[in-house]
């Protein structure tokens, strides 16, 4: 007896796998994690029905012999099971500098004013941040109200990884009109291959902002890193990149300064491999190069993001300006150049 | 407004009833029956939708665990039983009594009883586990009237009856409106198949081949008790009205 709502049978095609014997994830894990090409973005984490997690800054499944269902979701969405990197400044439909004139953030707080405006507009109905907590470790946060970021310091940039998709999957679940979400370009790759595969992801994310990324840190590394250079976590209000140094700011004024080139042995391995600066795949980029001190470049790839600025620049909610689309070149070229990297079999 | 006024007792009456509350009061001191002593040997007469101690019903239980889940006071923990199933246990040390889990329970396997004061020795004996719920506990009974208000359109009455109010109660069960599970998404579906490993009564059911996983729904063999729809990782089944 079918009924008008459901069905009762369907068909999933299921993918190949280059090592028939085996289970999906061991497939995944001979392929891109053991490889060093995973960029530990959690796509598989967030579709898994099982258990993978990350254990020792690794993607990994315990005991997966014996618990993973063997379903394939895992390697249909992992961005570089078949790795096509991307690099560049990816198409655009305008390329403007801002700053919020409600917000604080990293540089121009634009990512913040684009996902508020968003909730404003009615485009979504939350949106994912990355938080921190008091020791500086990324947990997330479904922010659905503005007032909720006045309370939590959500904005600024983490240079550590956070568990984005598995909270998108959650997000997904409860949101009613949609969801969005803003990552490095690994974890933008991520959300887009979940669109292609699972129509739920299409209908529900509405928004999904890049964020420029050069490269990431474990929590673990990067914390030790920061310790032993004297940050002390507890008065740490802010980090930086900018032009070759990493700057930590605490609450009471001092600076810890330190060339990027030392923190370069604790880079992520994944991030090695990764060619993508501008997050192509996003429907806008954000990052503080290409704009003066203050703004942000923003990178509008789509129809709603622009929708979003014409909203922003009709409430007042932001300063605009010129940006400079060839201040980009260089760490454009610099990701480009660890294509090299990439084995190839 | 209405008065209750005390009623006058003849002096008969009064020594009869001193003798009475003495003699009662003799033979607990010398051989208890409980730990608190009730007096008079009467209890109110208790409404059958009373929210008192739970009744289990392992053969309704469908080991869903929405009891442990919705329990606001963190009083039912799910224990492994020996046939791989899990069935509840109630920390009355917790239990608030709201009965929620009654309400949750889709199999029908937690019902209530009447029984709303027992007296425990120490805290641990407050766990009471899922075998201690199943049969019907033993009670030392030392009513020997039951007193039932009695709301008529006008006014309040107390009625005494010479007969003891049974603490167990016979559930009518819930009109079934017949569901089945299906699927609302199919092209978001995953194939992991903790659906069909799920299934109790073995109508989910897949076949691979030529790489192409098929999955099907037996609507005749769902019983809709909606174990697939709560497992299901992309939550795209739901129960419908069959």
């Amino acid at each position: 007896m079918a009924t008008a709502i459901g069905e009762s049978e369907w068909e999933v095609a299921v993918p190949e796998k280059p090592l028939k014997d085996k289970v999906y994830f061991e497939n995944l894990k001979a392929k891109v994690i053991d490889t060093n090409l995973c960029s530990r973005c959690l796509t598989c984490a967030a579709i898994c029905p099982g258990g993978i997690t990350v254990v020792e800054n690794k993607v990994d499944f315990p005991d997966y012999e014996n618990q993973c269902l063997d379903c394939g979701a895992c390697v249909r969405v992992c961005p570089r099971f078949v790795y096509e990197p991307k690099s560049g400044l990816g198409d655009y439909i305008d390329f403007i500098a801002g700053r919020s004139k409600r917000f604080a953030g990293q540089d121009g707080a634009m990512v913040t004013e684009l996902i508020v405006s968003a909730i404003e507009m009615g485009m979504i109905d939350r949106g994912l941040f990355a938080g921190r907590d008091d020791k500086w470790a990324t947990e997330m946060f479904h922010v659905r109200d503005p007032e909720q970021l006045a309370i939590t310091s959500l904005g600024g940039t983490k240079y550590t990884f956070a568990d984005v998709l598995p909270a998108l999957k959650e997000a997904v679940r409860f949101t009613k009109r949609g969801v969005g979400v803003v990552g490095t370009p690994c974890i933008v790759s991520g959300v887009r291959k979940l669109q292609q595969e699972f129509p739920i992801f299409r209908e529900k994310v509405k928004l999904v902002v890049g964020l420029f990324c050069t490269e990431n840190f474990h929590y673990s590394d990067i914390s030790k890193f920061l310790q032993e250079k004297g940050v002390d976590f507890s008065k740490l209000i802010k980090t930086d990149i900018t032009k070759g140094k990493f700057i930590a700011t605490m609450s009471d004024g001092e600076k810890v300064k330190f060339k990027v080139k030392e923190v370069e042995e604790i880079v992520a391995s994944g991030c090695n491999v990764c060619t993508d600066f501008t997050a192509v795949e996003s429907d806008a980029s954000v990052g503080s190069v290409g704009s003066e001190k203050g703004f942000s470049t923003v990178i509008v790839r789509e129809g709603n993001v622009r929708e979003i600025i014409s909203y922003i620049k009709e409430k007042g909610y932001a300063d605009f300006g010129d940006a400079k689309p060839e201040e980009l070149d260089y760490l454009i070229n610099l990701k480009k150049g660890r294509e090299k990297n990439i084995k190839r079999d | 407004m209405k008065k209750v006024t005390v009623q006058e007792q003849g002096l008969g009456e009064k020594v009869v009833r001193h003798a009475t509350a003495i003699g009662v009061a003799m033979k607990e001191s010398v051989y208890p029956l409980t730990a608190t002593v009730f007096y008079p040997r009467e209890r109110k007469k208790m409404p059958d939708n009373l929210r008192g101690y739970l009744m289990f019903d392992p053969d309704k239980c469908i080991s869903c665990w929405e009891c442990a889940f919705v329990c606001p006071a963190n009083a039912i923990q799910m224990k492994a039983a020996p046939n791989e199933r899990y069935y509840p246990t109630v920390d009355y040390g917790k239990c608030i009594f709201c009965h929620f889990c009654v309400d949750s329970c889709s199999g029908g396997a937690l019902k209530t009883t009447k029984i709303h004061d027992v007296a425990y020795k120490d805290m641990d004996e407050m766990l009471t586990l899922t075998e201690e719920m199943i049969e019907e506990p033993e009670i030392i009974r030392e009513d020997k009237k039951s007193v039932e208000y009695v709301i008529d359109e006008h006014d309040l009455h107390l009625k005494r009856v010479r007969e003891v109010d049974t603490l167990f109660v016979e559930v009518t069960p819930p009109v079934e409106i017949p569901m089945v599970s299906q699927c609302i998404d199919r092209a978001s579906c995953i194939g992991c198949r903790v659906c069909e490993e799920v299934c109790e009564s073995g109508a989910i059911s897949s076949s691979i081949e030529r790489g192409v996983l098929r999955m099907k729904i037996d609507t005749d063999k769902c019983t809709g008790c909606g174990l697939c729809v709560k497992e299901c990782s992309m939550q795209i089944l739901r129960l419908v009205k069959k």
